[in-house]
């Protein structure tokens, strides 16, 4: 059962604080202190730590909540750092080792500690920002900072425990489903209040079609989503995570579509917020393996059970 | 918004899931050709062994022959049976909604006349809801039934009549009052004796060469007045209401799951990339859908009528199922698609692609069920 104290607070106040105000400076780059002050002070950023009291299920939960409002904070990365980093509280990101940088640091500029990962490795190096790191600014295609920082000689490697690629994976697919929501939301809004031929747009069986077309994918993504996260504490997650990722990763890619049809060419606009949802469902289903990183991981699997255990790996409990 | 709840299946399953695998493995021989679509597969032999498993009306009271299971068990049953592509044609109506609607809205004489039956797998259903003219505007259905001395004079044409030739009832919509202003108003629901209250069915060969479906043609038939199901002029809700058991259930996304099994068999155990993520992209779409449908079984399970819930779990169903065997048959380069040793999937494939325009029109077309959405969503 999900904590609904936890997630009808993060409700709340993310719905409060990202405004498209917001969320447009915060893609100027500059980070939103105030609101990381606030969601820290209510401890979101702790939940996954070991002794938070809140199970890690209910930690994605909130990170769906993030998705569905777009709250422009590294919020997941946070969490699973500091869960990872004995000692870490404050603001921390994560990126992956390559070529002696940390690279896709969501907010790598503004962090205490940056996490790098090398999955490959199953280990991970932390490096504290501060005087002389040097970093690399970028923003991936919805204008969130995914900022490179330069690995310092001698780095210490730390054995990572837990699944942290099939983690961050998680964390996307699941702010997606919840961004894909809001998606549907917003289109659904908007298909009442555009008005052309003398009447409601949403009054017309085309409309209507689409509607209900990305009203299916949002349905599955926020199951396929859920499904995952139940099976945090199962020996099938890194599966569990393909089915999510890649079939959230398929509903982005029409919901988005279905989206900026209905809203025409006001959908377009800068002026409109409805980009900060479809931007971020494009790029995330990019981040920690596309549908084919995962199709293929999932497909690998199944084909080496054979075509007799298929079924089996199908027709589970939960 | 529309709610898909987190639903795990009790562990009491567990056990009539092995159940249900073993006695599958029992029976082989009526596997030889294993096809997934419900539609497929009319074995009574089979469907008499099912239901002396108990199998059948497995969620009706005891008196009536079913065994007080609940749409969990029936859910595990039916996925295992359709899974293995299992011969379940023959009572599959009767068991999903003919049974189930005489239960909710039947006499007692009736309950106790038609049940066990079918829970024996011994009586078979077909359904008349479509005519000539009337096909997703079930509304405008023509066939009707006048109150004449000794019951109900019927006339008219029932159509797409699955079975009607081989089985023994169908529960026929019919109008018994005049349309009026109100065009869901009047009509009634009435249980037709196929083989004995003198129609005539004229089998209609499809497209894939089987010939399951019929004309069912009503010339001045008289039933008796103890064959209508629930209140005459009630008709339409009832049938609504049988489709929330229609639509939501593994029919509606497994047709094809015969197609995968065969081309995973082909793809080996180390298969290149692309034909790896083809399979994983299969599974991922069948694992989500099923996830939803038991959502909708956990409503059903609570009492609820889930329509839109259904109505959206069987588009997107279907419309994957018609999406499986191009994902497949894209993903198998010649190695598969022309080694002689990989005939099964061939099989399969041909078998699923030729079924494969009657997934989105059978129980609501794709754009009925998209009208339904659309009104879950307050667009209509």
């Amino acid at each position: 059962m999900t904590d609904t104290m936890l997630t009808d607070a993060a409700e709340r106040m993310f719905a409060d604080l990202c405004d498209k105000a917001m969320l447009d400076a915060a893609e100027d780059g500059a980070f939103p202190s105030a609101l990381w002050n606030t969601v820290a002070e209510s401890g979101f950023h702790q939940l996954a730590m070991p002794d938070s009291g809140v199970s890690l299920g209910d930690a994605f939960a909130v990170v769906g909540i993030a998705g569905r409002h777009a709250l422009p904070l590294p919020l997941a990365e946070t969490l699973l750092a500091n869960r990872w980093l004995a000692g870490s509280d404050g603001l921390a990101t994560i990126g992956q080792v390559q070529d002696g940088w940390i690279v896709d640091a969501p907010w790598g500029r503004a962090a205490d500690r940056i996490l790098g990962l090398d999955a490959e490795r199953g280990a991970c190096v932390v490096v504290e920002l501060g005087e002389g790191v040097q970093v690399r600014e970028g923003a991936n295609l919805a204008g969130e900072p995914r900022d490179a920082v330069a690995l310092p000689d001698g780095a210490e490697w730390l054995p990572l425990l837990e699944p942290a690629y099939a983690y961050l994976a998680l964390a996307r697919a699941v702010a997606s489903a919840g961004c894909l929501a809001r998606v549907l939301e917003l289109t659904l809004q908007y298909a009442g209040e555009r008005e052309q031929f003398g009447r409601a747009i949403s009054r017309f069986q085309a409309i209507q079609h689409s509607l209900a077309v990305m009203a299916g994918e949002v349905a599955a993504a926020g199951r396929a989503a859920d499904a995952a996260v139940d099976a945090l504490d199962g020996d099938r997650l890194e599966l569990e995570v393909a089915v999510a990722k890649a079939r959230v990763g398929e509903a982005a890619g029409v919901v988005a579509e279905i989206a900026h049809q209905v809203h025409g060419a006001m959908g377009f606009t800068h002026e409109h917020q409805l980009h900060h949802f479809t931007r971020r469902a494009w790029a995330w289903r990019d981040e920690f393996g596309n549908e084919t990183h995962w199709q293929r991981r999932l497909g690998r699997h199944l084909a080496a059970g054979g075509a007799d255990g298929l079924w089996a790996f199908i027709a589970t409990r939960g | 918004m529309l709610q898909f709840d987190r639903v795990t299946l009790p562990e009491e399953t567990e056990s009539l899931r092995r159940d249900v695998r073993q006695f599958l493995a029992d029976n082989a021989e009526h596997l030889e050709r294993p096809n997934s679509d419900f539609s497929t597969g009319h074995d009574p032999a089979f469907s008499r062994k099912l239901g002396s498993q108990g199998w059948i009306g497995m969620t009706w009271p005891k008196q009536y022959g079913g065994s007080e299971r609940s749409f969990f068990d029936r859910y595990v049953v039916t996925e295992e049976l359709l899974a293995a592509g299992a011969p379940v044609s023959a009572h599959w109506i009767a068991d999903r909604q003919s049974g189930n609607l005489i239960l909710g809205v039947g006499t007692d004489e009736q309950k106790a006349r038609y049940l066990p039956p079918i829970a024996r797998g011994e009586s078979y259903f077909s359904i008349g809801m479509s005519e000539p003219n009337s096909g997703s505007d079930l509304a405008s259905v023509r066939t009707r039934a006048e109150r004449v001395e000794g019951g109900w004079l019927i006339n008219g044409t029932k159509l797409w009549s699955t079975d009607a030739h081989r089985n023994h009832f169908m529960i026929a919509l019919v109008r018994t009052e005049p349309p009026s202003e109100n065009r869901h108003a009047g009509f009634s629901q009435i249980i037709v004796d196929l083989h004995k209250d003198g129609v005539n069915i004229r089998p209609i060969r499809n497209m894939a060469g089987g010939e399951d479906f019929n004309e069912v043609v009503f010339e001045d038939v008289l039933v008796p007045e103890d064959r209508v199901v629930g209140e005459p002029g009630n008709g339409w809700k009832q049938v609504t209401s049988e489709l929330a058991y229609e639509r939501s259930g593994p029919e509606r996304f497994l047709s094809g799951f015969r197609v995968f099994v065969e081309l995973v068999r082909a793809a080996g155990p180390d298969p290149e990339p692309a034909l790896a993520a083809a399979i994983g992209r299969i599974a991922a779409h069948i694992a989500t859908l099923r996830r939803m449908s038991i959502s909708v079984a956990g409503m059903l399970e609570g009492g609820k009528s889930p329509e839109v819930e259904a109505a959206l779990v069987k588009g997107l169903g279907n419309d994957f199922e018609k999406l499986l065997p191009e994902i497949a048959r894209l993903a198998a380069d010649d190695s598969i698609a022309a080694a002689a040793r990989f005939g099964r999937f061939r099989e399969s494939l041909r078998d699923t692609l030729l079924l494969s325009p009657s997934f989105t029109i059978r129980g609501g077309t794709r754009e009925i069920l998209r009208g339904v959405i659309a009104r879950g969503l307050g667009l209509r």
